[in-house]
């Protein structure tokens, strides 16, 4: 579509895979998900993705990251490097956002809604490990729609 | 000998020795629980298994995999929605002792498959080699059950070619998005030996390559 | 004891999405000097207090240079710095003037070689890493304008790239493509091969 950004989609995916089993083995919580309850992104209407996909980057940057910290120097600098490519994804899509290629639907705004209610139901650094142990489902939803 | 003891509770105190290595196994979705029996155990241990989706709230007791001796249970049926994420979880029996239920890592079956080679189908010409190549399917449960090839959960399925010429003793490397590859202008009365593998970009997945097919352009009239 | 001065000259190599820092050495005889280095993306800077973070191969390491590849990998500006250690002494931190970008990375030409297998025309490229692509160019000899493109992702040794009439040369020229940082090298030097048929009857 408009917002190209799959080439930094496959760095993050390569820097998540690294460290996938280390940061879900950190979330006990197994009958949670922040991005998957009550409905799954795949759900997710295909006029629509594109505003959820540029909420969840700005979630990822502004909330998720910072409280992400552990005291693993290799973890660490994984996260470090996915969050700069967040970056990178998150300029992307803001710039289709602001030419208004990106719309927001009310089913992405319910949804997006959704997804902060189910983060802030824990507390943050539960809420932030968790939400870095779904990245892939971020991911595998952001690759089948482009 | 295994201690064993009771708790007040009515609830078995389990002190057996856990299963090990609790991991699925996946080849084109086909998603088998396999464990190793707990350590230092003999004959005459039994499992029982059960599953949850991740962030639903319950685990579901699978019903085939209730006090069986063997080391594996296969879940495929139970994850063959691949848009979701499962945890599985083995429990070990013996001489009225348990272990504890010890459980797998979060597993994603679109990612953590792996992808068997294609199958192929190689013909040839004087002065040509035909290729066709088919992507293996999803594992279904049934044969009359919808069949589902890997193209169609995995878009940007490419396939990567090899063609030895055993004349030259060249291998030549074709990478194709369709299913079909025409080598023309060969040399008549020559063998070439075929292989392919299937690549996915994202997530990033390669098959094995295919064992070799071997043809030799018809000789020259 | 006098303060252990701080490393100096720090700069960058980088070259085909390789990037190392360098620095001068801290002489101070009879002493083994070790240093360290941290580094600071552009995330770190905006949203995670400026914090640092150590680049552990290179934690008190006795070399000038230091990999930094995996650690810059994603298409923002970041900072660097590294300081001394000589035994309970430590030097303040020598940071890299401004900042580095993974987008300034020198791109070289690939290395390539044109074979021709009777009547294919084949080209041996060099895996460079995951972050790059190659745009093949291959045309008859004199047919400058019906020049053909192929994209190679995954570099295999003897990529196929076309089959060849008997007769005319066909010329090769191939540079990388790097999406990542949208960039793509100059071309290598051409290459030209004529198919190698046997003299059988159709080629007449």
């Amino acid at each position: 579509g408009p917002c190209r950004v799959s080439m930094s989609m496959t760095e993050i995916r390569s820097g998540f895979t690294a460290i996938k089993a280390n940061i879900q083995a950190r979330d006990p919580i197994r009958t949670l998900s922040i991005l998957s309850y009550p409905h799954s992104l795949h759900k997710v209407k295909s006029s629509d993705r594109c505003c959820i996909a540029h909420h969840l980057s700005n979630f990822y940057v502004d909330k998720v990251f910072k409280h992400c910290k552990t005291e693993d120097s290799y973890v660490n600098r994984k996260i470090s490097s996915i969050a700069n490519s967040f970056l990178s994804v998150k300029r992307t899509l803001a710039q289709c956002h602001e030419q208004n290629k990106c719309m927001c639907g009310q089913e992405s705004t319910e949804k997006f809604k959704q997804i902060l209610a189910n983060y802030e139901g824990l507390d943050v650094t539960s809420a932030a490990i968790k939400s870095l142990g779904e990245l892939d489902i971020l991911l595998d939803w952001m690759e089948k729609s482009t | 000998i295994v201690p064993f003891s009771f708790s007040f509770s009515g609830e078995l105190y389990c002190s057996l020795p856990n299963p090990r290595n609790v991991h699925f196994e996946s080849i084109n979705m086909k998603n088998v629980l396999h464990w190793s029996a707990p350590e230092g155990t003999g004959d005459g241990v039994l499992y029982k298994v059960k599953y949850s989706v991740y962030g639903v709230g319950k685990w579901i007791r699978k019903p085939e995999c209730r006090n069986i001796n063997r080391t594996w249970c296969d879940l495929s049926i139970e994850t063959s929605d691949y848009e979701e994420q499962y945890y599985a979880s083995v429990k070990a029996f013996l001489d009225g002792m348990c272990s504890d239920w010890m459980e797998t890592t979060r597993f994603n079956p679109l990612t953590d498959t792996k992808i068997g080679p294609p199958a192929l189908s190689v013909s040839s010409t004087e002065k040509s080699i035909s290729i066709i190549l088919t992507a293996p399917e999803k594992w279904k449960g049934s044969p009359e059950g919808e069949s589902m090839s890997l193209l169609q959960v995995y878009p940007g399925l490419q396939y990567n070619v090899s063609v030895l010429n055993k004349k030259t003793k060249k291998r030549w490397f074709f990478s194709i998005s369709n299913n079909t590859l025409v080598v023309p202008w060969l040399e008549p009365g020559t063998a070439y030996c075929v292989s392919a593998q299937i690549y996915v970009t994202t997530p990033l997945l390669h098959s094995g390559f295919s064992e070799e097919h071997c043809i030799a352009t018809l000789k020259d009239k | 004891d006098a303060l252990l001065p701080a490393p100096q000259n720090i700069s960058i190599l980088s070259t085909n999405m390789k990037h190392f820092l360098t620095w001068s050495p801290v002489i101070i005889h009879g002493e083994t000097v070790r240093y360290s280095v941290e580094f600071q993306g552009e995330y770190e800077r905006e949203y995670a207090n400026e914090s640092w973070i150590p680049i552990c191969e290179c934690s008190l390491i006795t070399a000038t240079v230091c990999n930094i590849t995996e650690d810059v990998s994603a298409t923002v500006a970041y900072k660097l710095r590294v300081r001394a250690d000589v035994g309970a002494r430590r030097s303040e931190w020598g940071t890299l003037k401004g900042f580095f970008n993974r987008i300034t990375t020198s791109l070289t030409p690939p290395p390539m070689k044109v074979i021709a297998d009777g009547y294919q025309l084949l080209v041996d490229l060099e895996d460079m890493g995951p972050a790059f692509q190659f745009y093949v160019l291959y045309w008859k000899k004199g047919q400058e304008s019906r020049m053909q493109q192929k994209v190679v992702e995954e570099v295999r040794s003897m990529v196929h790239l076309d089959t060849m009439e008997a007769g005319p040369e066909y010329c090769v020229k191939a540079q990388t493509y790097v999406e990542v940082i949208n960039r793509s090298s100059s071309f290598s030097q051409t290459q030209c091969v004529r198919a190698q048929g046997g003299t059988s009857m159709w080629l007449v």
